[in-house]
Parts: structure tokens; C-alpha cells; sequence
């Protein structure tokens, strides 16, 4: 059975709970929302990883993922990421259904517990959250910036959006800098904890197979030890027009190159109807039936992935592949010459009909998963109405050809990224047997 | 044809099998509530299995590496058409993917959920393969390789192989390289197919949204049936010892990353001795372990990548740390002697209690998902295990099975340490 309700907690303070007892599990998410800025990005940033590893109850990290264990392999998840010009600041619950506890245990209870006492009983001695952890914290945090290093797909992703929005917000890493990590000091976590729980817009949603009334109490009554004040104001700044594409290479030791088109999409939540371009977007390159899929790949054989992806919170469009480096603009042409086809209204009705079912599929799919219905109702914190899978489907099924063909006209090339390879002949598989 | 009902009190779920007069295992896992159906066709052929004998031959043949997973990818092309065309008219979302001893075609689904498993069964039935279609994938595969040569877990996971195994085919890339490929012809293809697409050989699982009549039935009309033929798989005979103790590799990376593997000797493993050691590895190095807090306060591991893993298949088994470490030499030696001490001085009762628990309820979660459960019951179908089994034995393993099986892993002199390291 589905229940699904919403109410406010306290002012800026939403409660959404969506219970269904098929899942074996539940799941309590606490997002703070909170505009991204150069000089609060990476404090901001380090927060949830910070308090997800003590509470005044469990300091020790090893004490805490102690009783997570004991909680049937329970799990408190803290993660940073954008929502448009947004830093969203999450820590999340996940563990099993009472029902399936072996000892009859209160897993849900004691967890929402547990997720309290880490969101407002921080271990906090005289006023400062204890040095070791912020120090470990710090450390890990300039690891993950290392790590979307690592991987060169993200890395190059990252780089188009940070060289195309240079001058937004949105340019702006989801960490902050590793100097800015690195440069901060203690005291101020405690200053930007009681900052995010007092002015960020928070968003909590409890999910699956849990008793969402006694969650809500929870909150309700940890809330009414703050004092809320004045809301922190979200928005994004929504650039619809280039004036003149930028073109940037740069080159690194791999063995693949990539290339990243960026591009200002003309629509974006909540002032634009942005449901014809995320349906255009999968017509060019959400699907193994896209333009792009069909053509760079399976036509000229030039990748194994070329994919495009909308942001409709920032109102942008990406275009990734990997490609040899002769291939580049061959590759680049031919990416372009398939938005130009959709420009021209050279689509036909089997490659609407099939992105059409292929997104309904998607979103209807949505709801067997606790985590996807948690980023599916985030990500629409911003639209004027929050819709359901089903509703969402039912807006991508009537949208016409000429609505795609004018989504895509207004699609505009910014940014050209291009990902070089420099010594690929000494690469490769080779290793070093020593 | 008989309809087993196979269930388990301790999830309250249950799911159906069947033995098809084909040749084919099938099993299906109804979840009422479930929006979406995920439905995965396997066969057990990988990527190890570049040798083999057929019962109904006398020679023993040996095809280009990286085969398993081009046949993958030239599969979904027919004589009439691209698979993904046809999934275009169901909005089903398809893939397939192929790992050291398997092949699997998936989809996932919310509607017309009959329609889209008429099409995954008619194609993985239906081979077509032409000079000009086979020569068209080298560029996009060769791509996938390259792709790969690039991606830094990947890489140390290979060099680490390639530092257990002298001879087991596990060394070689799934993908194979971009030289053994070009070797591949239409022959080739139809050879290996012929061979590894039997019925017999093969598996179907269906989870989620799905009525067992009407998909049996859609089963009885689709598949045909095969020859009873039975397929060895060869490999040269693996030393115990490990090839070299410390492999390293430069790349483009702004940290270091290892894999550190312990090699054990080449059998398949019973349920009970994987839940043993999943339950050792919890209780060694989780989050909650001593271990665990010990290589964080030196600043040694990161919790966004520090994993443990049983690495087992058909003539390999092996236990695996992996993260990023500025000093993955100093990790290396932590783990091997937290090894020794616990082999030395016993597991903690109530460490054990904890790491049961925290395995149990994550076995348990996983049955969420149809995705989770389709996909684990091919793999342990291949394996000779089954799913609701493997909870019981979980839920039933105790802290003298778990010590007694620490005795036999993790030994310091099967153990090798591969790095991927940044260019200076």
C-alpha cells in the first residue's frame, strides 16, 4: 500500500513521506538547500560529511558505524551536490524493515534517532566540532576532488561546465577548491552548522517501509530547540543567448580523448515549459535509438558513447563522448549536424514515439527505487508544481513535433571541450613489470 | 513441466522455477506493487572461455580473446533489424553485459512487458553475422578498450590479475585487446555461439511485475529446443603461487589507487564458505572494523572508496582490498598483519554479531530491487547456489566457521599489491 503526504515542519522546513510497505527498507533524507558561493562552497561542502561521522550520543566514528552494524548494516550517507546555482547538503538514513530484523529490534525508530542526534546533537566541545574529524574530513573531501580527476569522463564533464559558466554561479565546484577546503578552519563549522539548520531551505523525506508520523515527530521536535531566522535566498541565473562559442583544448597523458559540447538550452525551471526539451534532449541522444547514438556511434563507428543530458535546473545541455583524437572534429561535426536535422524538423514519428515511451519507462521506473523517488522530488524543489512519475509521463506523452522542433532551435553552442591525448603511443595497456 | 514454488519464511517472498522441456532454467520472482519487470537472458559464457571441448566433438578449440563479449555486442543485429528498433515500439530499456564467465541480455520495463521478452528471447535465439556487420563494431569496440585504457580502477583490477595468475584466462581484459579483435570473423562468431547458446547452457530470470503463466507460456511458443550437447571449459593448469608480490602502473591520476589480492586455490565454493567469508571481510574491514579506523586516522584510506570483495569463478577465487592511498604499501601491510592477529587471536564474539547482522539485513535490502535479484540468481544459478538458500546460510553461520575458514585465507604469501600511480 502507498501513502504519500507533505507538510511543513516549521517555516522553510518540508516534510514529504511516501510509505510503502513493499519495500524491505526505508529511507530518511535530510536535504539542506543553500545558494552556492565562492566564499561558503567548500565549507558548506564539508558539513555533511563532517556531522554524518558522530553524534553527541556516538562521537567516536567507530562507535557510530558500530551501532549502524548492529542496526542490520545501516547506513548514513552524506553527499554534496548542485541544484541549479544550489548546494545541496545531504545526509541520509537507509536501513531495513523492522519486519525483517531477526531479534524483533526497532531499526526504523532507533535510526530515526540515531539521524537526529547527528543533524542537531553534534559532538560540539566548547563551541568547536572535534579537531580529528575535520582534519580526516578535510583530507577526504580534497580526495574526492582528486578522484573526479580520476575518472576522465566526469573530469571532463566537469571542466566544460566550469570553463562555460566561468562567470555564474553555477562555475562554482560542488567542493569548493582544494585551496578553499584546505584554508578552512574550525571554527567555522560550527558557525556554518547553526547557519544551514537556522537559513537553508531544508527538504526531509521519509520513504518505504516506516511509520512516517513518528519520523515527522521527531522532527518537529528537534526543530523546536531552533530558532529559525531568515531564509537563505535560492535561485539561478538562467543564460539563454551566446555571443560567440568558445573553443578550448587542452591535453593530458590518456589514451582516449573526449569531447564536450556545451550548450545554453534555452529553458530552465521554474519560468520555462522545459517538458519538449527533455523529450528533444532524448530524440538527440538520451536513448540507443537517439540521432546521436545512431549516427556517431552505431553509423561512423567513431565511439563507444556519445550521449546527450539536460540540466533543466540550470538550463544547459551537454553532448559527452570519448573518440581517437583524429576523430575529434569529425565527431564534433557530426554531433552538431544531428541538432541541426532536429532544427530543420527533419524527426520522424518513430523516433518520437520511441523517446517518448523510453522516458515514460524511465520515470515509471522511479518508483521501485527509494533512493531515485528521493532525487526525483528534490529535483523538482524548484518547479512551480511537483508532479508524480505518472504525472510527469503523462506531459511527455502529448508533446508535438513542433514543440521539439522549437526546443531545439533554441539550443545554442557555447563551448566546445576538448580533452587531448598527448604520448598515446607509449600508453596503453602496457604495465610495469618490476 | 512441473512449477517448483521456492520460498522463504525469513523475507516472506517467493519465486517460481522451471525446468523447460528446451533445455532452459527459468525462474520467476513476482513482486506485487512493483511498477517495473527486469528480465535477464544469460548464458555461461565469458570471457575465460577462449578454450573449450564440445561433448560431441574430439578436438579441443581455441578462439581470439575478447570473443565472448563481441558476440555480446553483434547480437542485438539481425537479419531483419536492430534489437534496440524493436525494444523502440515497448519503451523497454535494454543492455547486455559480459564478465569473466557470462553473458547476460537485459531489459527493464513498465508496459508491454510481454512484448519485450518475446523480443529478448528471439533475438539471443537469433544469430546473424556478416563480414561487413562484424568489421562495423571493430571501431566502436576499439573505442570501448580505449576507454578503458584510461580508467584507473580498471586498470589496477587487471595489473592485480595479471600479478595472481600465470595462466587462467581471468588475466586477460573481458574485451579483450584491440589486436585479438581484428581476428574475429562471422565464423568465429557462429562457432562460439553454437557452442555456448544452448538451452541447456543458458538461463532465464524474470522480477518484478510478471504473471508466471503468461510468461511461460510466451516461453513454450518461443524457445527451441537444443541439442543436449555439453560444453568443458579448459584451462592450462594454474600454479598455487602468485606471479609477482608488487605491480605498478603510471597514469593520469591526482591519488594513487591499489588493489590488494590474496590468491586461493582453484575451486568453486559452496554457499557456506562464501557467507563465512563475506561475513569475515564485514567484521575485518567495514566501517566499524579496528582496521578500518586504524588506516583513517593515519590518513591511509578514504571511506568514499576503501571496499573489501570475494573475487570466485570457475577456477578462481580470490579476496580483494581496494581504495586510494597515498601509501598503498603501508595499506598493504596493515591488512596482511590485521590478518595474522585475528587468525592469532581469535575474532571478537561481538564483532562477529555485528558483521553478521550488518551482512544479513544488506542480503536482504538487495531483494528491493528486481534489477538486484534477476542478475544475482543467473550469476548463482551458474554458480550451483541459490538465493534464499544463501540468506539462511547467513542468518545460521557461526563465529567457529567464519575462524575456521580465516585459517585458509588471507595468507601473506599468496598476497600481491598492484598501484596505479600518478605521472610525475
Amino acid at each position: 500500500m502507498v501513502k504519500i503526504e507533505q507538510r511543513p515542519v516549521t517555516d522553510g522546513v518540508n516534510f514529504r513521506s511516501i510509505q510503502d510497505t513493499r519495500f524491505k527498507t526505508m529511507r530518511i533524507a535530510v536535504s539542506f538547500l543553500l545558494p552556492i558561493q565562492k566564499d561558503t562552497a567548500a565549507a558548506n561542502a564539508l558539513l555533511p560529511f563532517l556531522l554524518a561521522r558522530a553524534s553527541r550520543q556516538y562521537p567516536d566514528f567507530t562507535k557510530l558505524s558500530q551501532r549502524l552494524s548492529e542496526l542490520y548494516g545501516a547506513d548514513i550517507n552524506a553527499d554534496v551536490y548542485k541544484l541549479g546555482e544550489n548546494q545541496v547538503l545531504s545526509i541520509a538514513a537507509l536501513g531495513l524493515a523492522d519486519r525483517y530484523a531477526l531479534n524483533g529490534e526497532n531499526i526504523s525508530g532507533d535510526l530515526a534517532e540515531l539521524l537526529c542526534g547527528i543533524l542537531f546533537d553534534p559532538p560540539i566541545t566548547d563551541g568547536l566540532f572535534p579537531p580529528d574529524g575535520f582534519h580526516q574530513e578535510k583530507r577526504q573531501t580534497i580526495e574526492m576532488i582528486d578522484s573526479d580527476y580520476n575518472d576522465k569522463r566526469v573530469f571532463s564533464r566537469l571542466r566544460c561546465e566550469q570553463i562555460m559558466c566561468r562567470d555564474e554561479a553555477f562555475g562554482i565546484s560542488r567542493y569548493g577548491t582544494r585551496e578553499e577546503i584546505q584554508s578552512l578552519e574550525l571554527p567555522r563549522m560550527t558557525e556554518i552548522w547553526e547557519h544551514a539548520l537556522k537559513s537553508a531551505r531544508i527538504e526531509i523525506m521519509a520513504l518505504g517501509d516506516c511509520d512516517p508520523r513518528q519520523i515527522y515527530e521527531d522532527f518537529v521536535r528537534a526543530f523546536s530547540k531552533f530558532s529559525r531566522g531568515a531564509l537563505e535566498k535560492c535561485g539561478t541565473k538562467v543564460i539563454k543567448t551566446v555571443e560567440k562559442a568558445r573553443d578550448v583544448t587542452e591535453t593530458m597523458t590518456v589514451a582516449q580523448s573526449k569531447l564536450v559540447l556545451g550548450f545554453r538550452a534555452g529553458a530552465a525551471v521554474p519560468q520555462d515549459d522545459v517538458v519538449p526539451t527533455k523529450l528533444m534532449t532524448a530524440v538527440f541522444g538520451g536513448t540507443p535509438n537517439s540521432k546521436l547514438f545512431l549516427n556517431v556511434r552505431e553509423k561512423l563507428s567513431l565511439c563507444y558513447y556519445c550521449a546527450a543530458r539536460y540540466d533543466w535546473n540550470k538550463g544547459i545541455l551537454l553532448v559527452e563522448s570519448g573518440v581517437e583524437t583524429k576523430n575529434i572534429e569529425r565527431a564534433k561535426d557530426e554531433i552538431l549536424r544531428q541538432l541541426e536535422e532536429i532544427k530543420k524538423g527533419n524527426v520522424s514519428d518513430e523516433e518520437i514515439g520511441a523517446a517518448k515511451l523510453s522516458l515514460c519507462n524511465s520515470y515509471r521506473t522511479i518508483g521501485d527505487f527509494l533512493g531515485g523517488l528521493e532525487s526525483w522530488y528534490l529535483s523538482q524543489t524548484f518547479c512551480k508544481n511537483v508532479l508524480s512519475p505518472e504525472e510527469a509521463a503523462r506531459q511527455i506523452r502529448v508533446v508535438t513535433k513542433e514543440q521539439i522542433v522549437t526546443a531545439a532551435r533554441n539550443v545554442v553552442l557555447d563551448t566546445v571541450y576538448r580533452l587531448e591525448g598527448k604520448g598515446e603511443d607509449q600508453h596503453g595497456n602496457e604495465e610495469d613489470h618490476k | 513441466m512441473e512449477m517448483k514454488k521456492i520460498t522463504n519464511e525469513r523475507v516472506k517472498d517467493s519465486y517460481y522455477e522451471v525446468r523447460h522441456p528446451s533445455g532452459l532454467r527459468i525462474f520467476i520472482y513476482p513482486k506485487e506493487g512493483c511498477h517495473s519487470t527486469y528480465a535477464v537472458f544469460g548464458t555461461r559464457y565469458g570471457s575465460i572461455d577462449s578454450m573449450f571441448k564440445r561433448s560431441d566433438e574430439t578436438e579441443v578449440c581455441k578462439v581470439p580473446e575478447g570473443i565472448a563479449h563481441y558476440l555480446e555486442h553483434k547480437m542485438f543485429e539481425s537479419e531483419d533489424g536492430d534489437a534496440f528498433l524493436r525494444y523502440a515500439k515497448t519503451g523497454a530499456s535494454a543492455n547486455a553485459y559480459t564478465t569473466f564467465d557470462m553473458t547476460c541480455y537485459l531489459f527493464s520495463c513498465t508496459d508491454r512487458v510481454y512484448e519485450s521478452l518475446e523480443i529478448l528471447l528471439d533475438f539471443v535465439q537469433s544469430p546473424y553475422f556478416t563480414e561487413q556487420t562484424v568489421q562495423k563494431e571493430q571501431g566502436i569496440i576499439g573505442q570501448e578498450i580505449r576507454m578503458y585504457d584510461d580508467d584507473p580502477n580498471w586498470l589496477v583490477f587487471f595489473n592485480l590479475l595479471r600479478a595472481l595468475y600465470h595462466k587462467h584466462p581471468v588475466r586477460i581484459d573481458v574485451a579483450g585487446t584491440v589486436e585479438s579483435i581484428a581476428k574475429i570473423t562471422p565464423e568465429y562468431l557462429y562457432r562460439c555461439y553454437h557452442t555456448f547458446y544452448n538451452l541447456n547452457n543458458m538461463a532465464l530470470c524474470v522480477a518484478g511485475n510478471i504473471d508466471p503463466e503468461k510468461a511461460l507460456a510466451l516461453c513454450d511458443r518461443m524457445l527451441k529446443p537444443s541439442k543436449p550437447v555439453h560444453v568443458d571449459r579448459i584451462f592450462e593448469e594454474e600454479p598455487k603461487e602468485i606471479v609477482q608480490s608488487r605491480v605498478e602502473q603510471k597514469l593520469s591520476v591526482a591519488v594513487p589507487l591499489f588493489q590488494l589480492g590474496f590468491k586461493e586455490p582453484a575451486r568453486r565454493l559452496t554457499e557456506r564458505e562464501i557467507a563465512q567469508t563475506e561475513i569475515l571481510l564485514e567484521l575485518m574491514a567495514s566501517d566499524a572494523s579496528p582496521m578500518f579506523r586504524t588506516l583513517l586516522d593515519a590518513s591511509l584510506i578514504n571511506t568514499s572508496s576503501f571496499e573489501s570483495e570475494y573475487f570466485e569463478g570457475p577456477g578462481y577465487s580470490a579476496v580483494i582490498f581496494s581504495g586510494e592511498s597515498k601509501d598503498p604499501d603501508a595499506v598493504a601491510e596493515i591488512i596482511r598483519k590485521e590478518a595474522e592477529r585475528l587468525r592469532r587471536d581469535g575474532i571478537d564474539p561481538a564483532a562477529f554479531e555485528r558483521a553478521k547482522k550488518a551482512v544479513y539485513g544488506r542480503n536482504v535490502a538487495a531483494l528491493n530491487s528486481p534489477e538486484s535479484i534477476a542478475n544475482s540468481m543467473v550469476s548463482m544459478t551458474f554458480a550451483g547456489r541459490e538465493l534464499f538458500s544463501y540468506l539462511d546460510t547467513l542468518a545460521e553461520t557461526e563465529l567457529a566457521d567464519v575462524q575456521k575458514r580465516l585459517a585458509e585465507q588471507m595468507l601473506r604469501e599468496y598476497s600481491a599489491l598492484s598501484v596505479v600511480s600518478p605521472i610525475k
